[in-house]
């Protein structure tokens, strides 16, 4: 756990260059892959919804989204005058380079296990082939994912105008709703692995399939991640945020020209650094059986698959599942994810500790039982005495 | 701290890739400004609604509530991070801590704070057994066939 070996004997020029280089080609990767991204989403669900989808420009549309991009630079960018000037040019700043510093602590190579600890050298210096690994990665990643709610509150906020300010309310509390249980979610994954870098996470997953943590975590806290995730990301099925049937474009109405584009960009970048956290945290990150020699080339193709595999699945969600009512995603977040991932997170350590002090079998799950049961029992009498006080309530109203 | 240099470096870069963006679109796109294009959207016609300044008091449980848990999940952390060498004496702490909030949590939804929208009772639809079917449709071109309604009328209500 000493991070990057990268920095470890001091930082010379040279240190600097490849850091440099990695930054870079994380920045275009991240930029380039977020193009694809969107032509990816289009094409797919055209082709689920038995349409061509964008075909024109370049071959099989792949240029469409650049197009798209130059064409924002030349449309008037317009903003109401009883916006807040300040704040409504700041918002999609705070979506975008949050949207960027998420990627950073995401392992996408190296190969773990057998002795190597995911190491590869560049220009005669080792590295790790992840932009930064600080000791608290994971922190890092939740911290952006809730700065970037401001993004979104502010921009709704400063617009002046009442789709905007409805939209971000909404957006507010419903990501603080599933923050909750994402950040709990993680901490499973935070007990089994024993620290918070992202690089020791893929690396406590090294050795075959049983060893991801989807599988040794139950599969449980994945399940939840995966739901708090789509929530966090506002795609549909909880895109309430900018329901357009309800609140034209929600916190983006006012936003127009490049603007626009960046909280386009942001979001969909916050596609794919999810779907890469999602594979760090659960599927082993760069893991994956190597072939013929070129050992630093096969965990990245795994990487990119595994990523590809996720994006494929947030794409099937907005095919397929139709959008939550507001009080159907409250319900869920609050009263179904969050007990259910406090009581597997509790189970889990107990299942740790049990392992590793070698408690006795009956004593530990009966325990682990009787407070499953009581907490249950509990939490369905409030539910009901919560309905029938609300009912109440509304009769009054 | 060398461990956040490339992390400040990548930030820099969004910070220039957003300011450059903006700069560009300055530079390339047009600028003919009216009121239209100046006054807040609302679907064509000129809006008259001030812009609501407060809102349902829901939120706002449901921000106190999400504070709490995030104080939870923050002393959650660095227990998992040592959950190992703290053992049987940690995992009694941390269930006392989250059982206290479980109990909290599970008070605000015995008091309904988290329900939301009408509620069940309002969404049921309201039956008086004067209105039925037969009450409120009024059936057309049966003519000739009226006595085959007659009949199952007449079973039903037998």
């Amino acid at each position: 756990m000493n991070g990057d070996p990268l920095y470890l004997d001091g930082v010379d020029l040279g240190d600097l260059g490849v850091m440099a280089l990695k930054v870079v080609i994380a920045f275009v990767f991240l930029l380039v892959a977020t193009m694809f991204m969107v032509w990816f989403e289009r094409k797919l669900i055209s082709d689920m919804q038995n349409r061509i989808g964008p075909n024109v420009a370049g071959p099989w549309g792949l240029l469409q989204t650049f197009a798209d991009g130059v064409k924002f630079f030349f449309k008037e960018d317009l903003r109401p005058e009883n916006a807040d000037p300040l704040v409504f040019r700041l918002a999609p700043y705070i979506s975008a380079v949050t949207a960027f510093l998420s990627f950073a602590v995401v392992p996408i190579g190296g190969s773990f296990g057998d002795g190597s600890s995911g190491t590869v050298t560049i220009f005669g210096r080792e590295t790790f082939l992840q932009v930064a690994d600080p000791p608290i990665g994971i922190l890092l990643l939740l911290a952006m994912s809730s700065i970037a709610v401001y993004g979104v509150m502010l921009a709704g906020w400063a617009s002046g105008s009442k789709y905007p300010l409805i939209g971000s309310v909404r957006a507010s509390a419903q990501a603080i709703s599933y923050e909750a249980a994402l950040g709990m979610a993680t901490v499973v994954v935070v007990v089994l692995a024993g620290t918070l870098s992202t690089h020791g996470i893929v690396e406590a997953q090294a050795g075959g399939i049983t060893r991801w943590f989807v599988v040794s975590s139950g599969i449980v806290p994945f399940i939840v991640f995966l739901i708090a995730a789509t929530a966090e990301l506002n795609r549909p099925p909880f895109d309430l945020v900018e329901a357009e049937q309800e609140l034209v474009g929600g916190f983006h109405t006012e936003y127009s020209s490049i603007r626009f584009a960046l909280f386009f960009l942001a979001e969909f970048m916050n596609v794919i650094t999810m779907s890469a956290i999602m594979v760090t945290l659960f599927f082993g990150g760069p893991a994956g059986p190597i072939f013929f020699g070129m050992t630093w080339f096969w965990p990245t193709i795994w990487f990119l698959l595994k990523v590809l595999a996720f994006l494929f699945v947030f794409v099937w969600f907005r095919a397929t599942l139709p959008r939550l009512r507001y009080d159907q995603l409250m319900h869920l977040g609050w009263k179904v994810l969050i007990p259910l991932i406090l009581f597997w997170l509790m189970f889990i350590s107990l299942k740790e500790l049990r392992a590793a002090y070698d408690w006795n079998w009956v004593a530990t799950y009966g325990a682990a039982l009787i407070a499953l049961l009581a907490g249950t029992a509990l939490l369905v009498a409030g539910l009901r005495a919560g309905d029938r006080a609300y009912e109440d309530e509304m009769e009054d109203v | 701290m060398e461990q956040y240099l490339p992390v400040l470096t990548l930030g820099v870069l969004g910070v220039l890739f957003v300011l450059l963006s903006i700069v560009a679109s300055r530079l390339l796109a047009p600028e003919r400004n009216t009121l239209a294009k100046r006054s807040p959207y609302e679907c064509g016609i000129t809006d008259q609604v001030a812009i609501p300044e407060r809102f349902p008091v829901k939120f706002y449980l449901v921000a106190m509530l999400f504070i709490m848990f995030d104080i939870e999940i923050v002393f959650l952390y660095p227990w998992a991070v040592a959950n190992d060498e703290l053992g049987l004496f940690g995992l009694v702490a941390m269930t006392i801590f989250a059982g206290i909030f479980f109990l909290s949590f599970v008070y605000e939804l015995a008091k309904g704070g988290l329900n939301w929208g009408p509620g069940r009772r309002a969404l049921t639809p309201v039956k008086s057994p004067e209105r039925t079917t037969e009450s409120t449709i009024r059936k057309v071109g049966l003519e000739g066939r009226i006595d085959a309604i007659v009949e199952t009328d007449d079973s039903e209500a037998a």
